[in-house]
């Protein structure tokens, strides 16, 4: 009887889920179709159990969130690359492909903060949160494209600060027409005030190469680019613990952010109702990191030849188009949390995720370019340096009052296409390009 | 009752006027019997009875004679100087009674449509003159002109203003303005400053896909899109928000139709009074505006052929003339009425004028001044050079951190001013890279 009730059940699943008849693994069987109670699954650790946590972990991780259905352009442009010559393709069917894979991985870091508890729990998310960035960024560091590091990184600031923000705000203030949209003003202005340091330590590198002023010729600035680097980093950790340890209070509306951020797919349930283990969580961030490393290495590859054949500027690959599709998830989760009026939680996603890229990832590339030897350094040429200036202004004054309506969100998308535009006629004045 | 029974004609029965208080309460306007039976002399009547209230009754056209002293002094002598004088000084009533004629127009058309004619005419007089010099391909003109009046509108009219105001209301110690418009504004000039600072910075940089061409098309696309923020802001602005914060919108526009009505002594009812009593008819407007845009647009083409000799005759730069000459003559009576408006406290109105104008001039005529040169086919770009551009920035920045707390004394003032004074300095001293000025 068992036997064949199980067959039944199995007949849903792949071939050999073998079970004999024992009452754990009835139990086993039920819980898994009654996905909710997870409590009876996390306690068998029983080897024969094994594999049927390892499909339900993939069936969850892998096969129920919709955005999985993009997962097989990363294969396919790993097969392309080695049929065929055509760098365009292979470009955007990588880029397509790592889509799914860095939602996942926000998903799974989220689903260990659970674990955690809250502090472990945003240091992790201040960690990880970026880790697509991250390991593109140290491929192409690796590649020694260091300038298309420094264009897609500021192209995920300006995509965050901007188009994000501006999205969210739009669709917020269209959602709530009557009234103006508040959002937590103590933790945006601290934020403005850590991308406007940013900008500063930004700044002198490109200055000081462009007046000619340096002592050594462009040593200098490579040693400035390091130590820089250096206090930037150490900015960044004091923000971390006045955020998460000393001055919490502050930042009242934005706690339940760190903990409950990783129910944007979920219903409006904030409590923390983690799907999968600890450990099947850690173990899906390894596998899915070096997922992402892969599919990067094959994307970063492709960006000269995907530049020619489309016939447009790498600075417009690196900065526009890079970011949007690393973003994209994060992106639409902002936008629907502006929509359920918890700007708070949109704030933490935009900016934070903008503060985090230029006063961690930035200068970790530059240390980590620093150790493997290669010249990475914070000069990212006066173009793009005022760019990011001018738009960390005028990002700054937007928010400064603590309120949102479609209109400031209309204005902050329109400057965005203006900056798109810009990276669309912009090529390096040193390198060739024909 | 015949006088009422004119206006009623003029009109056509405008809604917003039957709506109001009995038209003939308050015009003193010396009476005229009609013949019933003479329709010629019935016209002539209102002809001369409306040139009497455009003209005569305001004093500030006693300047009006210096518009054809001008023309006339184009075709007798060779004085450049002396024509860009006379003529400037003959278009500084003509913008007066253009920015009269709009308001009473706008009493007509009712807050919505009133608030849209200010908007677009506000700064009409600045539009015919850059249109002027992008057809004779004085593109730099232009670029400074546009430039240097929302320098004067941003540091000189608001700086007198709010000093003016804080010298009057010394014992009160500050004066106080809505601070959320302010912050709109500001909002909307750091983006037309970062649209206008992509192509100088690009150009500058030399990292232009096609050197020269590339940054034309990027200041066309920008154009477009600042004047589509600039559609929206006024869609934001007029179609009245129910946050009290915005709610003194719509009294401002309404308001800015006061303005230039205070500037006329005689026929104008208490200043307090804020109700919209217009003094010509709606048909009567209408053809004052178009034939001051006429007059306008007449001098404004000596003014802009002589410029190049004034500069040479008087020894000045032209960046100079352009950018700080002009616009102070062209700005004269906005600068007058926002000074009085500050000194009565109602700063609202101030910002209305000072603020507002800057906005518009940086977010609509400028764009719009690309894309007329974009059919006139001349190279007419959001490329303003390098130093045109820090200028702006520099001072868009200054402005924004001091309207951002929504108060007001004469310390801020006396700052403004002064950092006028530096930007006209350093405009005394500047010519451009490229031109050759002996």
């Amino acid at each position: 009887m068992m036997t064949s009730t199980e067959e039944e059940k199995t007949g849903l699943q792949e071939e050999a889920i073998t079970i004999n008849g024992s009452p754990m693994a009835v139990r086993k069987m039920q819980a898994f179709e009654h996905i909710g109670s997870l409590a009876a699954v996390a306690q068998s650790y029983g080897p024969r159990s094994v594999k049927s946590r390892i499909l339900k972990s993939i069936y969850i991780v892998l096969i129920k969130a919709k955005i999985n259905v993009l997962l097989p352009f990363g294969p396919l442009a790993v097969i392309l690359h080695y049929l065929t010559g055509k760098h365009g393709w292979v470009f955007f069917f990588s880029l397509i492909g790592i889509t799914p894979m860095a939602e996942r991985l926000g998903y799974a870091t989220e689903q260990l903060a659970c674990y955690t508890g809250s502090t472990v729990g945003g240091l992790l998310n201040a960690t990880f949160g970026n880790a697509t960035e991250m390991i593109i960024s140290i491929y192409a560091l690796k590649n020694g494209m260091i300038r298309v590091v420094q264009q897609s990184l500021l192209g995920s600031i300006l995509s965050n600060m901007l188009l994000v923000l501006g999205c969210a705000f739009f669709a917020g203030g269209l959602t709530h027409p009557h009234k103006d949209q508040d959002f937590n003003k103590a933790s945006a202005v601290v934020n403005s005030g850590l991308l406007l340091m940013a900008v500063m330590g930004l700044l002198f590198p490109a200055v000081l190469h462009f007046t000619h002023s340096e002592v050594h010729y462009g040593k200098s600035e490579v040693t400035l680019s390091r130590f820089s680097s250096c206090v930037m980093l150490l900015a960044y950790a004091s923000y971390l613990f006045f955020q998460l340890k000393s001055h919490r209070s502050l930042y009242n509306p934005i706690d339940s952010e760190v903990d409950g951020e990783q129910d944007a797919k979920e219903d409006n349930e904030e409590e923390e109702e983690p799907e999968i283990t600890q450990w099947e969580a850690i173990v899906w961030l390894a596998v899915l990191t070096i997922w992402i490393s892969i599919l990067s290495g094959y994307l970063v590859d492709a960006i000269q030849g995907a530049s020619e054949s489309v016939n447009m500027p790498i600075a417009f690959i690196s900065v526009i188009l890079l970011p949007i599709v690393g973003n994209a998830a994060e992106h639409a989760s902002a936008i629907m949390f502006a929509m359920k009026d918890k700007l708070d939680i949109t704030l933490g996603v935009a900016i934070g995720s903008s503060t985090q890229i230029s006063m961690f990832v930035i200068p970790f590339c530059v240390v980590i370019g620093w150790m493997m030897g290669k010249q990475m350094d914070l000069n990212f040429q006066l173009f793009e340096t005022a760019t990011l200036f001018i738009t960390v202004l005028v990002v700054a004054f937007m928010l400064q009052e603590g309120t949102a309506n479609y209109f400031k969100g209309l204005m902050l998308i329109l400057c965005y296409l203006i900056v798109a535009a810009s990276f669309f006629v912009h090529v390096d004045p040193t390198s060739d390009d024909n | 009752m015949a006088n009422s029974g004119i206006e009623l004609e003029t009109n056509g029965g405008s809604k917003h006027w039957d709506s109001d208080s009995q038209p003939n309460a308050s015009i003193p306007i010396s009476t005229v019997a009609l013949p019933p039976a003479s329709n010629f002399h019935c016209a002539f009547q209102k002809i001369a009875h409306s040139v009497k209230i455009v003209i005569f009754t305001a004093k500030i056209n006693v300047l009006l004679p210096f518009g054809p002293a001008s023309i006339i002094l184009h075709y007798l002598t060779n004085h450049h100087g002396v024509v860009f004088l006379c003529s400037l000084l003959g278009i500084i009533p003509l913008a007066e009674r253009l920015g009269y004629a709009t308001e009473q127009m706008a009493a007509y058309t009712g807050p919505t449509v009133g608030g849209l004619l200010n908007a677009t005419f506000g700064n009409a007089t600045e539009m015919i003159i850059a249109i002027y010099a992008l057809k004779n391909g004085m593109i730099r003109v232009v670029q400074q002109s546009l430039l240097g009046s929302i320098l004067s509108n941003m540091l000189l009219v608001l700086g007198c203003s709010f000093f003016a105001g804080g010298i009057v209301h010394y014992d009160k110690k500050e004066q106080v303005f809505n601070k959320g418009t302010a912050v709109v504004n500001s909002g909307l000039l750091l983006m037309a400053v970062m649209g206008l600072s992509f192509p100088a910075v690009l150009h500058f940089t030399h990292s232009e896909v096609r050197y020269g061409k590339s940054e034309v098309a990027l200041s066309r696309f920008s154009s477009c899109i600042m004047l589509v923020a600039y559609g929206s802001y006024l869609f934001f602005q007029l179609s009245g928000r129910e946050s009290s914060q915005y709610s003194r919108i719509d009294s401002q526009e309404g308001s800015d139709s006061d303005i230039q009505r205070q500037s006329q002594s005689q026929n104008s009812a208490e200043p307090e009074d804020e109700e919209e009593e217009p003094e010509i008819g709606l048909w009567e407007s209408v053809a004052w505006l178009a034939l001051l845009t006429l007059w306008v647009s007449i001098l404004s083409e000596y003014l802009v052929n002589a410029i190049q000799g004034a500069s040479e005759s008087f020894n000045l730069p032209v960046a100079f003339i352009s950018v700080i000459l002009l616009p102070i003559v062209g700005n004269a009576a906005e600068h007058a009425s926002a000074v009085m408006f500050a000194m009565k406290d109602k700063l609202d109105i101030t910002l209305g004028v000072a603020i507002g104008s800057s906005t518009q001039i940086s977010m609509f005529v400028i764009p719009f001044c690309v894309v007329v040169g974009w059919m006139m086919k001349k190279n007419m770009d959001l490329n303003f050079q390098l130093f045109e551009t820090a200028t702006l920035f520099i001072t868009v920045l200054v402005v924004a951190f001091m309207v951002q707390d929504g108060t007001a004394n004469y310390l801020k003032g006396l700052m403004l001013v002064l950092c006028y004074l530096i930007v006209a300095a350093s405009f005394f001293v500047h010519v451009d890279p490229s031109s050759s000025d002996d």
